[in-house]
């Protein structure tokens, strides 16, 4: 009998950046506060990436840190702010600028984009828009949505247009290093975001042995058929939260917040925190390892 | 047996919304909200009168029953001793479009006469002043939800002629639009604010005052509104929270998130 070797996706947070190249179209994981990919965005950052364009349902201080630094020009997008807090102040200026163009649907239009590429079909339906500016106006996509009379019942639906990023980036808590991802609490978009991706980098606060995923093979929501790349990435959604893992560090969320109020601000901060050091080793000794324990999650609460 | 009520020096305007909100849930019903002041209404209401109301939030937190506040609609809070944890398109596509979902909560930048919502740009579409958060579920929420309320302050500029950007519909045009635009909830049913409570005409499907908070006068109320509001002619007072309610009120958001205590 042949023992099948146990494929190894694992690579380095700063070997999964370089292979985006500028101009890639992402899909952006995570929701709200819940696991954005942080570390990633930083990492973008870093390399100095330019002329992305992400899809996402709802992202806040991740995508204005990646609007902040310039790395992006183009969202495909329903929700962009600091939830709690307000309105996030970087994207507010680069659209002042120019820089960044928003084109908006709803959440499910979003998810329901992710679910049709993910199924190979080049649109979805669904009930969502109908009636609004979300459907009459658009920024820069030739065809936005569409509404048609259904060829069944004659009801009116609107079509939305699937989408196929090069890249789906996503923060996990568990993964193996063949690429099977459990995530707790709540999925968001990402188990559809990952699935229509034409590359899947998974990063992960834990790489743990496939015998623990195939211990309990009904919470693996992403199987490794569709996972390219694997990133350990511990407290890589900070200063957000990962459930049952860490909480959020709203001192840090605020303090964000009022610093990038004005453009000096956000240089001072995307320097100290993002530019001005080597790696997500090096932001979280800066943070502290006092503060990071006082995140963990207290069982029973997943917070 | 009557009510008893609070007095209105003992309680603030933010309460008093919180409560007016809570008591739009019927028990057993299934409720869709955000975070803010909806949170602390739904959370109000399974205390008191609706005990087996369902709470979802579009993340995919289902029947949550939290104990702490949450900041935000994916927040981990919201999972605890929730009875799922699923994800979008099964709250936004399976419960809600799928039409298991009796009302829903938002809020909004700007609101017209007919009830439709901005969430989106205050400016013009070409060359916007503001960038607002965009609709998130909130398009999904009134799109489909069997009815949905509003919670807002009451400013001129917020209540408008005409929005900058229609982000959600309310009523669209008037009576007959939704149905015509395909939609397929019943749109909105009360829009509450810090200054009153508004319903909609069932023949024109106008916005109008449904009941003035105590102390406010109806001609408060439209000096405050930039559309034209219909005004019956006995518009009655706020049904005020009773004492019990405050005080689970106070208990459900302690140090003051979402309601800052009086000082």
């Amino acid at each position: 009998m042949v023992e099948a070797p146990v494929e190894d996706k694992r690579i380095t947070l700063k070997e999964a950046v370089k292979l985006v190249p500028d101009g890639s179209h992402l899909f952006w994981g995570g929701f709200g506060f819940q696991r954005p990919p942080m570390a990633f965005a930083h990492e973008l950052v870093r390399q100095n990436k330019r002329n992305l364009t992400i899809y996402t349902c709802g992202s806040e201080m991740d995508i204005d840190i990646l609007s902040g630094a310039k790395v992006v020009s183009r969202f495909e997008l329903a929700f962009y702010a600091i939830e709690g807090i307000g309105l996030v102040p970087n994207i507010q200026r680069r659209i002042r600028e120019g820089v960044i163009e928003i084109e908006d649907y709803s959440n499910l239009a979003m998810a329901l984009r992710f679910l049709g590429g993910a199924l190979g079909v080049p649109f979805m339906p669904l009930k969502s828009m109908l009636g609004t500016d979300l459907l009459a106006k658009k920024r820069f996509r030739s065809k936005k949505a569409e509404v048609i009379e259904c060829p069944f019942t004659g009801e009116k639906v609107v079509l939305v247009p699937s989408v196929r990023p090069d890249f789906s980036i996503v923060h996990a808590p568990r993964v193996d290093r063949e690429g099977n991802v459990q995530i707790d609490g709540i999925k968001g978009e990402d188990v559809e975001g990952a699935r229509a991706g034409k590359k899947v980098i998974v990063l992960a606060e834990e790489i743990v042995d496939s015998e623990f995923i195939r211990s309990q093979p009904d919470q693996t929501v992403i199987p490794n058929i569709y996972v390219t790349h694997v990133v350990e990435c511990p407290w890589g959604s900070y200063p957000m939260m990962v459930y049952n893992y860490y909480d959020y560090d709203m001192e840090h969320v605020r303090m964000y917040y009022d610093q990038c109020k004005t453009e000096e601000g956000w240089q001072k901060y995307c320097e100290e925190y993002i530019t001005g050091v080597n790696d997500c080793v090096e932001f979280l000794q800066k943070i502290g390892i006092d503060r990071l324990m006082k995140l963990r999650a207290k069982k029973p609460f997943p917070y | 047996m009557t009510k008893k009520y609070a007095e209105p020096e003992e309680f603030t305007t933010l309460e008093l919304m919180a409560v007016c909100g809570s008591r739009q849930i019927k028990n057993g019903e299934v409720v869709f909200i955000g975070t803010g002041l909806p949170l602390i209404a739904a959370m109000l209401a399974k205390k008191t009168h609706a005990p087996r109301a369902k709470i979802v939030y579009e993340a995919g937190f289902i029947d949550s029953n939290a104990k702490d506040i949450a900041l935000s609609i994916a927040d981990s809070r919201l999972g605890y001793r929730a009875s799922a944890a699923i994800g979008l398109i099964e709250t936004l596509g399976l419960m809600l479009q799928g039409g298991h979902v009796d009302v829903g909560f938002v809020g909004a930048a700007q609101i017209d006469e007919y009830g439709n919502i901005n969430t989106t740009y205050i400016g013009s579409f070409e060359n916007p002043t503001v960038r607002l958060p965009g609709s998130g579920g909130g398009n999904d929420i009134v799109s489909s939800a069997k009815r949905f309320v509003v919670i807002m302050m009451h400013e001129k500029r917020k209540m408008v002629k005409k929005l900058d950007y229609l982000t959600s519909p309310g009523f669209l045009d008037g009576p007959g639009a939704r149905e015509k635009a395909g939609l397929m909830g019943d749109g909105p049913s009360l829009v509450v604010t810090n200054l009153c409570q508004m319903d909609f005409d069932p023949d024109t499907k106008r916005i109008r005052l449904a009941t003035a908070h105590p102390g406010v006068s109806v001609q408060q109320v439209l000096e405050n509104s930039g559309f034209d509001l219909i005004v019956p002619k006995n518009v009655q007072t706020t049904e005020l929270p009773t004492p019990e309610e405050l005080t689970l009120l106070r208990a459900i958001d302690p140090s003051g998130i979402y309601i800052p205590r009086a000082k």
